[in-house]
């Protein structure tokens, strides 16, 4: 077994390891179900009340065109989950490089035939197989509740994908955060303060130019997600956050060579 | 510094976090707002400084190499980041996954741009609270990177006078422009977007004439059982419409692009009936949609062209009960012959018909061309009996009934010497009544049979679904979904905090 192979092995021993994953693993499944099935129970109780027949039914063209499993279901659930997420990622992530500074052993990956850049990576790919497991917990009730219905799976399947590159977004940036802090919690408050931030910008339409906005839109989480609700994946969006894994894996490398400077 | 750094960070994140919490009731920034956003970056600020000036400080010369090249690094990323979405924007890559394609633009749609002079306009106008209007960016998205629709928005009550004159209502209309005309599309989809573009295009299709006066279908009437859907339907089209009373002894005349008689309930006089043979036999084209148990006498003239319909209700097993009608009567049509009527349509686009009756072909002369053109699933058989349709238990087949593919539209092309001769029949006039028009492909089936009788073959389409958000109004199984959610739902969360129990217990006891 190689060192990376064997870095990765220990990577997934110590986060399997550890009882947080299963409550964070556990309270993603549990939250996304019942934002899920809260959203679904809210729309069918509307759509029911349209189209009883005092209501004049289907035929007579009385449900409201936003009435519809887009507008009621997909949307506010990936908004509410988006949101979710930027509160429960960092518990996963501010532990994963944390942790070993906070200890010193650290310092004993550096001495072994592992680079730098090879510890970044076995850290990022054990961590994004972890939110990858977790986004599939998450998605099985809506997956079964959609496939019974008949109609939507690739939709939802685009919902998914969005949710995915988010939460490897998110990830990304709270291992950014953990490789530059000793602590967990400031690297988990680091974490959560900075998707907060960067998840939309459009607050500030009112007192920015519209360059700037324009600037801050391009960089800023939602603009770039919202589109996969909608049903549509465009491909510049999807490489927007494999962008933001790129810069974060080259800053949580980048925290070896300040370390290795700066102590 | 990290401190100072994290702190700010915070500061940011409440500053941002209020005033988005509260801009609704209050536009203008607070001094809480102001003081942590300020504070924030200022603190931020800080930190970076005195993070480089300590970098600076401690560096060796030597060392300073090393962090040189892990800036560019970091640099370097960024670069590629960039540059990787850059490519991607450019590349123009998206992928449509909602249910009904409401992204991809129909055949329909990209024919009637292009056929354009000039670009068309298109503006949104919208309200920022409303949720539509996201789904109709994405369609103006789409109608723009054609080329030939130029796309923009406003903010609905910015430009009032603008909104008057254009009839904007409400939010989430959008005004199609061509030249001096418009049209303003109050529930914009792919389908009511191209009904505004053929309004505003004015074309000359043709001329069309609907036959009334004994029985026929109303194509003025409203109702469910109406036709206006269908006259509306060829209006857009271009077609010019004119009704013909056949009892008033007019002659049809030869410059008719399509002659449409709707099931009439009544047997129609010997002189019309020798009239519609006179037109036919020099050239004529007729759609005519007949019903079981009526003999109009129009069975008999197209019988003459090798169209033969016995009045019999065609049953299908391969259809369920619909409307609590019995099983078969109004059969699903899947199966489609090989004609340009039938273009487009197959398995997964289908047909309705709501008691129908069937064809037989024949060919009067060698040389002339007979086609089914929609038909049955091979379980269909004749029912003699029409009180089928008034029953709801199933059909009983007697053994001497044939099992087939028995067609239930059908078309003929005649080369005579007056002049080619295209008659196309359907055994179903309720597919074209106002209240099963939109159904599945009933609109696009019936227009390209009016098309395709005109000698109009390119005009034959399919169209957009005009309510397209309608596609996705379905109930879930709500109680079924819930009842597994809090039975067989809770597992997965319960056995993963089972897991996280048992790790913690054994953690504890190492």
């Amino acid at each position: 077994m190689t060192p990376f192979w064997a870095l990765v092995r220990k990577e997934l021993a110590v986060l399997f390891g550890s009882p947080l994953a299963y409550v964070v693993l556990t309270l993603v499944a549990l939250v996304s179900s019942l934002i899920f099935f809260d959203h679904l129970r809210i729309y069918n109780q509307i759509l029911f009340v349209f189209a009883s027949t005092t209501m004049g039914g289907f035929e007579t063209d009385t449900i409201p065109d936003y009435v519809n499993l887009r507008d009621q279901v997909f949307f506010p659930v990936m908004e509410n989950l988006g949101f979710v997420l930027i509160l429960l990622v960092p518990m996963i992530t501010m532990r994963i490089f944390a942790e070993e500074r906070s200890r010193g052993t650290d310092e004993l990956l550096v001495t072994t035939l592992l680079t730098p850049s090879q510890i970044v990576l076995a850290k990022f790919a054990v961590t994004f197989a972890f939110v990858a497991l977790m986004m599939a917990a998450s998605f099985v009730y809506p997956a079964l509740a959609i496939r019974e219905g008949g109609l939507g799976l690739e939709h939802l399947l685009a919902v998914f994908l969005g949710l995915l590159f988010h939460a490897f977004g998110l990830a990304a940036l709270g291992l950014a955060c953990s490789a530059f802090s000793r602590t967990q919690l400031v690297a988990a408050v680091g974490a959560l303060a900075l998707g907060f931030v960067l998840w939309d910008f459009s607050w500030a339409s009112g007192f920015l130019s519209e360059g700037v906005i324009r600037f801050l839109e391009g960089i800023a989480l939602h603009p770039h997600y919202r589109f996969f609700a909608e049903g549509v994946v465009i491909l510049s969006h999807l490489a927007y956050f494999v962008g933001l894994v790129i810069v974060c894996f080259a800053l949580a490398r980048f925290s070896y060579d300040l370390r290795r400077v700066a102590g | 510094m990290r401190e100072v750094g994290l702190l700010g960070l915070v500061a940011i994140a409440f500053g941002a976090g209020s005033y988005v919490a509260t801009r609704d009731a209050n536009q203008s920034l607070t001094w809480f707002h102001a003081l942590n956003l300020a504070g924030g970056s200022l603190a931020l600020l800080v930190a970076a400084l005195a993070s480089l000036g300590r970098l600076r400080a401690a560096a060796q010369p030597g060392l300073r190499a090393v962090l040189g090249r892990g800036l560019l690094g970091v640099l370097g990323a960024v670069a590629l980041a960039v540059g990787l979405e850059r490519a991607a924007h450019w590349s123009g890559l998206e992928f449509d996954w909602t249910l009904e394609r409401l992204y991809v633009l129909s055949e329909a749609t990209e024919m009637g741009l292009a056929e354009l002079d000039e670009p068309v306009r298109a503006t949104l106008y919208y309200d920022e609270e409303d949720p539509r209007a996201r789904s109709t960016r994405l369609l103006l998205r789409a109608l723009a990177a054609t080329g030939r629709v130029e796309t923009a928005e406003k903010k609905l009550g910015a430009s009032p006078e603008e909104e008057d004159r254009f009839e904007v209502g409400s939010s989430n209309t959008v005004v199609v422009r061509l030249g001096d005309r418009f049209e303003s599309v109050a529930r914009p989809t792919e389908g009511t977007f191209y009904e505004a573009l053929y309004r505003l295009r004015s074309l000359d299709s043709g001329l069309v004439y609907m036959a009334r006066g004994t029985g026929e279908g109303d194509i003025e009437r409203t109702a469910d059982d109406g036709f206006s859907g269908l006259a509306q339907a060829l209006l857009t089209e271009g077609y010019r419409i004119r009704s013909f009373v056949p009892a008033q002894g007019t002659p049809i005349p030869p410059e008719v692009d399509a002659l449409v008689w709707l099931a009439p309930r009544r047997r129609l006089p010997e002189t019309t009936l020798a009239e519609v043979r006179r037109y036919l036999a020099g050239g004529g084209r007729l759609v005519v949609f007949l019903e079981p148990g009526v003999e109009s006498g129009l069975e008999e003239v197209i019988a003459e062209w090798g169209l033969r319909s016995p009045d019999a209700v065609l049953v299908d097993p391969a259809s369920g009960r619909m409307d609590g009608d019995a099983p078969g009567v109004n059969p699903l049509a899947f199966h489609y012959g090989s004609h340009p009527i039938s273009r487009g349509l197959g398995a997964s686009r289908m047909t309705f018909f709501r008691g129908a009756r069937s064809f037989e072909l024949r060919k009067p002369e060698v040389e002339d061309d007979l086609w089914s053109v929609v038909l049955a699933s091979s379980r269909s058989w004749l029912a003699e009996d029409l009180e089928v349709l008034e029953r709801r238990s199933p059909p009983l087949r007697p053994a001497s009934a044939r099992s087939d593919y028995h067609p239930l539209v059908v078309a003929g092309r005649y080369q005579r010497e007056a002049g080619e001769t295209r008659i196309v029949a359907f055994g179903d006039a309720d597919l074209a009544s106002n209240r099963h028009l939109r159904t599945l492909y009933n609109l696009d089936l019936t227009l390209n049979a009016v098309h395709w009788v005109a000698s109009r073959e390119p005009a034959i389409k399919l169209l957009p679904k005009a309510r397209v958000a309608g596609g996705d109004q379905f109930a879930l199984p709500i109680q079924n979904t819930l009842t597994r959610f809090y039975g067989l739902g809770l597992l997965l969360p319960e056995l993963l905090l089972m897991a996280g129990a048992l790790v913690w217990v054994r953690t504890r006891s190492a």
